[in-house]
């Protein structure tokens, strides 16, 4: 361990650190914030040389266990680790409890939704939401409908995307309802955090996420199908060469459950099974990670290996649960995402906790006039785009990407949507040898089963080159450890 | 367990096993190349390189040839080049993609000690260091894999997962063991081809060093190196871990944990059966008929009959 450093060489970590937007340990005024004020007494005790070496080690601990990532574009795909930034991401309780009530609400809101557009349409024929725009969702799946699900739920887990807004307010940014993923990173900063930067968690009162895995466990088994009381889970992952299959593979492994493909699977006597040592063996719960197009070739994309014919007649029939439910996509379609806070006042009689960012719909008139002479300084995103891919940063874009854009938005009104450029909020991060801010974001992972548990803190993920607004790892992000702090502490 | 994992896994501690022998064999031909340069003069018989080659030539049939003056070019080829399907390098590669995809089933100390072995190997640097020393880069990859081997002893529990790695590993090293005696018996040949004495001995002590059976084997028989004591030692030993009856049996306690069968339960699969057959058969073999009925003939026999054992695994497990 270091000892303590002189007051001009200690500095140095902050000496290039200027606060910009909303600042998470920065008051506007340069002031430390109290949540941060031990972690920054620490860091000043630190010397860039040993946090540039403790670093390191953090990255080596992670190849080593082969917690990476795979990258698409060039060849057969690159494997990568998820950059790690030492530097932990603070929540204070009473901002955390603000949060979980917000999450909660939302997702609570959503499933309804969801069982409402497979059943009734009640939210339709009263006209809160537009039926083209649900029946023309791309994540809807009219294949569902009037199909009866264990406990009504299908949004089991969710990952709801928050930024900050300049005045500090949390935003959804997107609601991630189908296999949203993450949470591995999650758990694994925190061991890499515990094994490398054990005395930043000194003074602190940081809220424990050990139990994500027998959560989800809990959770799956509650959704077996007709209340079996020994259900066999697994997880269904595309194979090796997803981008996620680390996370498949870890989740399976905290949960001691197997981990399967598609071509492990089979449709027999309505009922699907694997294939093991010891012949075949039913299966009751599937947490799948693979998309609905994917699931079953007999009822959706006929080319795909990933999934196993027969699944899909499996699930109507209600001899197997899938988690998430099919058809939870029209929840993550952006054209719906504006009608939100109008679901939540629907089926709860609420007013959303958490707000959206405000939107504007091409397909209202003055909305279109509204985005095409704005096109510089808005953010345009396709509704059913996921990743950061097929969208337009305003201010960031060339007159050329911006006539591409106009023209898309002129031909296909209901596939876009438009927002102002939000900065989102800053946070140190550790670059080069000394702290810069850098934007982040929050995805916090929401299971819902017997009732609703939020993972305290979430997936922090940070836009490593500067001034960057995307925080996706495919383009280059980083993440850090998130701390949600006891009630004592705030 | 998945028929697909079980595969995996078979496969995974064999590409591994193979891995540690070809570094084995390579260093051992890469020194017995240095001390028998002297010794060969005008004769005949093929250098320890060749030799190799022979071994892996049975393994993977391919032709290789190459120029005496280059042995370094061809073991860094050996090790490094990735088209080709028996070098290190590939055979490491295939290990660590198969545990990719089965991350869950291995501890994680063991899936963590194969990556850090590839990641290791696919470093610029390791090129370096095999320049700088092949000897201690062979030696650094050989710990690497019997590391490999020692986490799963001791930190999985004896279960499926376990026993599959198990057979997959010493179905490999009874596979190689027949292999490295083949080549060299062949090498050092019989009657009036027979190279003298000093080559001959620089062959069975190389030959020895590929096992790690030199030191043990001088307990056992001290000065005397001639084929039957090393055939007999090699094959017929009952307690060293590197030869054929010690592995045999090995093989078979595992099949026994898979099926669950045991002594009451000899023969619950075919492969058991077989594996049972060769397993008695090493037991009461005599020494002098062995060599009556041609050592080449007894090891192609053994070959086979891992062959079926592997066939017989793959329809009882692996294609469900």
């Amino acid at each position: 361990m270091t000892g303590i450093r002189s007051a001009s060489e200690s500095s140095g970590l902050f000496s290039r650190y200027s606060p910009y937007g909303f600042d998470e340990m920065f008051t506007s005024a340069g002031v430390v914030r109290p949540a941060y004020v031990p972690l920054q007494q620490r860091l000043l005790n630190l010397s860039s040389t040993e946090l540039e070496r403790r670093h390191r080690i953090a990255d080596l601990t992670m190849q080593r266990q082969g917690i990476t990532f795979t990258v698409y574009g060039r060849n057969k795909g690159v494997e990568r680790i998820m950059p790690f930034d030492p530097v932990p991401r603070i929540i204070p309780a009473d901002e955390w409890d603000r949060i979980e009530r917000g999450l909660k609400q939302r997702v609570r809101a959503l499933n309804l939704f969801v069982h409402d557009v497979y059943h009734q349409r009640q939210i339709l024929k009263d006209g809160i939401v537009p039926t083209e725009l649900v029946l023309g969702a791309s994540g809807y799946r009219r294949e569902l409908h009037g199909i009866e699900v264990a406990r009504d739920i299908y949004i089991h887990i969710s990952g709801i995307d928050l930024i900050r807004d300049e005045q500090g307010n949390y935003l959804v940014l997107e609601d991630n309802c189908r296999t949203p993923s993450g949470v591995s990173y999650v758990l694994k900063n925190r061991q890499v955090m515990k094994e490398v930067f054990p005395l930043l968690f000194q003074q602190y009162d940081v809220q424990p996420i050990d139990d994500y895995a027998s959560n989800l466990r809990a959770m799956l088994r509650y959704v077996a199908p007709g209340g079996i009381q020994d259900p066999t889970i697994v997880v269904l992952s595309p194979g090796v060469y997803n981008s996620a299959y680390y996370e498949h593979s870890f989740l399976a492994r905290q949960m001691g459950i197997e981990l399967v493909e598609g071509r492990d699977l089979v449709f027999e006597n309505g009922q699907i099974a694997m294939r093991t040592t010891r012949g075949l063996q039913r299966i009751d719960v599937i947490y799948r990670r693979v998309d609905d197009d994917f699931l079953d070739p007999l009822a959706f994309r006929p080319d795909s290996q990933l999934g196993v014919a027969g699944l899909l007649g499996a699930y109507r029939a209600g001899q197997v649960t899938l988690v998430n439910g099919v058809g939870t996509g029209v929840c993550d379609d952006k054209g719906i995402y504006p009608f939100v806070p109008d679901i939540i006042r629907y089926y709860l009689g609420e007013d959303a906790i958490l707000s959206n960012v405000e939107t504007f719909r091409p397909l209202i008139d003055s909305h279109r006039q509204h985005i095409l002479a704005n096109l510089d300084k808005l953010v345009v995103k396709a509704v059913d785009g996921s990743g950061g891919y097929g969208m337009l940063i305003g201010p960031a874009s060339t007159a050329e990407q911006r006539e591409e854009f106009r023209a898309k938005i002129l031909a296909n009104p209901r596939g876009y949507i438009a927002q102002p450029t939000i900065t989102l909020s800053q946070h140190p991060t550790f670059i080069g040898d000394h702290l810069e801010g850098r934007h982040v974001d929050l995805r916090p992972f929401v299971l819902y089963g017997e009732d609703i548990k939020i993972l305290p803190g979430g997936l922090t993920r940070v836009a490593l080159p500067r001034g960057s607004l995307v925080v996706n790892s495919s383009q280059g992000g980083g993440s850090k450890d998130t701390w949600v702090l006891g009630a004592g502490h705030s | 367990m998945l028929s697909r994992v079980a595969e995996n896994l078979f496969w995974i501690s064999r590409y591994v096993e193979r891995a540690e022998n070809l570094a084995r064999v390579l260093n051992d031909a890469f020194h017995l190349e240095l001390d028998a340069a002297g010794l060969h003069g005008d004769s005949e018989v093929k250098g320890p390189l060749d030799q190799v080659l022979n071994v892996l030539a049975g393994q993977d049939r391919f032709e290789l040839t190459w120029d005496p003056r280059e042995s370094e070019g061809l073991l860094m080829n050996l090790t490094f080049d990735s088209t080709r399907s028996h070098s290190l390098l590939s055979m490491i590669s295939r290990a660590r993609e198969n545990a990719r995809a089965t991350q869950d089933t291995l501890s994680p100390e063991s899936w963590s000690q194969l990556n850090q072995l590839y990641l290791a190997l696919t470093r610029s640097k390791s090129r370096r260091q095999f320049e700088a020393s092949p000897y201690r880069f062979y030696d650094r990859v050989k710990r690497s894999c019997i590391l490999f081997h020692a986490l799963i002893d001791s930190t999985m529990p004896r279960n499926e997962a376990f026993y599959f790695l198990e057979v997959g590993r010493f179905i490999e090293r009874i596979d190689m063991i027949s292999r490295v005696l083949n080549v060299w018996f062949s090498a050092v040949g019989e009657g009036d081809k027979s190279p003298d004495y000093s080559l001959r001995l620089v062959y069975w002590t190389g030959l020895l060093r590929s096992c790690s059976a030199y030191e043990a084997y001088l307990k056992r028989y001290h000065e005397r190196m001639d084929a039957e004591s090393i055939v007999q030692y090699l094959v017929f030993d009952l307690d060293f871990p590197r030869s054929m009856r010690f592995c045999v049996g090995r093989c078979l306690e595992s099949l026994h944990g898979i099926t669950g069968g045991g002594r009451a339960n000899l023969a619950a699969t075919e492969a058991e059966r077989r594996l049972g057959r060769l397993e008695s058969e090493l037991r009461y073999a005599d020494l002098q008929e062995v060599f009556a009925r041609g050592l080449p003939n007894f090891l192609g026999g053994v070959q086979d009959s891992c062959a079926r054992i592997v066939e017989e695994m793959q329809r009882a497990y692996f294609l469900n």
